[in-house]
């Protein structure tokens, strides 16, 4: 009596008709995928990398290559900073209607602070996961030396059974 | 919280003291006279006497106010010490990426082999433990039924 008005299931299911036999029938999972690719209309990469200052039209205040002296940098750029400020203060007193280059300079400062800060984090997280390891090698290591002592111990206790049970 | 973070902080708090720095700089600083022999226009008079009704709380602002860029100066100047101590407490990072990533490389391969070392312990101490345990059965059954061990 009762009828059914919702549409049949989708058509794939024939694929797992035998599954129960041998799970190889079935389609393997699609495998993941590399590079770019749509969701909901925005398109993405699989690989992230952290934007570069030029590409979001900031202009770069410190040098360029891979193993940059991260110390120095920060300081001078917050040396850097510091002057700016104060040349702000005067541009402000005497001529106020051109604080906006200051303003600029003082922006991109900030934005190249927060842009090296944030290249610093590939070296912190390397350095994490070498810490990580090298806890883990102590631990199996550990874990090694303890499981001998306990064979031996078990070695040792059987021994003296046997010597026990023979002796009566 | 790590130390990047703490210096990410530092700068916004940097930011921060500069943006207010100027703003109440900006804000509270008295009108001062362009030149000696100007008069004193009547709206200012007013303005003097509302600016007080508004703000009651900080009404003492005017007659403190030279002292506060000393303080703000004060606080952007401390600000930007702490942020180089902090630098100064960045670990250095001798030999850049390539050194981390051959550590990382030994690390897996040592990593590796106490791994087998440690599975080949556990399945000869499984293999004991098997052999007890049997030996353990067949003791007990003569002591059941009162057999002398060979």
């Amino acid at each position: 009596m009762a009828t059914a008005t919702y549409p049949p299931p989708p058509p794939y299911y024939r694929l797992y008709k035998d599954y129960s036999e041998n799970p190889s029938s079935a389609p393997q999972p699609p495998p993941p995928i590399e590079g770019t690719y749509v969701c909901f209309g925005g398109n993405y990469t699989t690989e992230d990398v952290l934007p570069s200052l030029e590409e979001q039209g900031v202009p770069q205040l410190y040098p360029k290559d891979s193993n940059v002296d991260y110390k120095k940098e920060l300081r001078s750029l917050n040396r850097e900073l510091q002057l700016h400020i104060l040349e702000l203060a005067d541009v402000l007193v005497e001529r106020p209607s051109q604080y906006a280059k200051r303003i600029g300079d003082i922006s991109s400062i900030f934005k190249n602070l927060h842009h090296l800060l944030n290249s610093l984090r590939p070296h912190q997280a390397r350095a994490t996961l070498i810490h990580i390891m090298e806890l883990q090698i102590q631990q199996r290591k550990q874990a090694v030396e303890d499981i001998k002592r306990r064979r031996e111990e078990a070695q040792r206790l059987l021994k003296d059974a046997f010597v026990t049970l023979d002796g009566q | 919280m790590d130390i990047i973070s703490q210096l990410q902080e530092q700068v916004n708090s940097i930011a921060a003291i500069t943006f207010n720095a100027f703003g109440t700089l900006q804000r509270d600083a008295p009108p001062v006279q362009l030149s000696p022999n100007y008069p004193e226009p009547p709206a200012a008079a007013a303005a003097a006497t509302t600016t007080t009704t508004t703000t009651a709380t900080d009404g003492d602002a005017t007659a403190a106010f030279p002292e506060q860029p000393k303080q703000l100066s004060a606080d952007l100047v401390k600000a930007a010490k702490q942020f180089d101590a902090l630098v100064a407490a960045l670990p250095l990072s001798e030999g850049g990426e390539e050194a981390q990533l051959k550590r990382i490389a030994e690390l897996q391969v040592e990593n590796d082999l106490i791994g087998q070392e440690l599975q080949k312990q556990l399945e000869a101490a499984e293999k004991e433990l098997k052999q007890v345990q049997e030996l353990f059965g067949q003791a007990a059954d003569n002591c059941l039924n009162m057999k002398k061990p060979e």
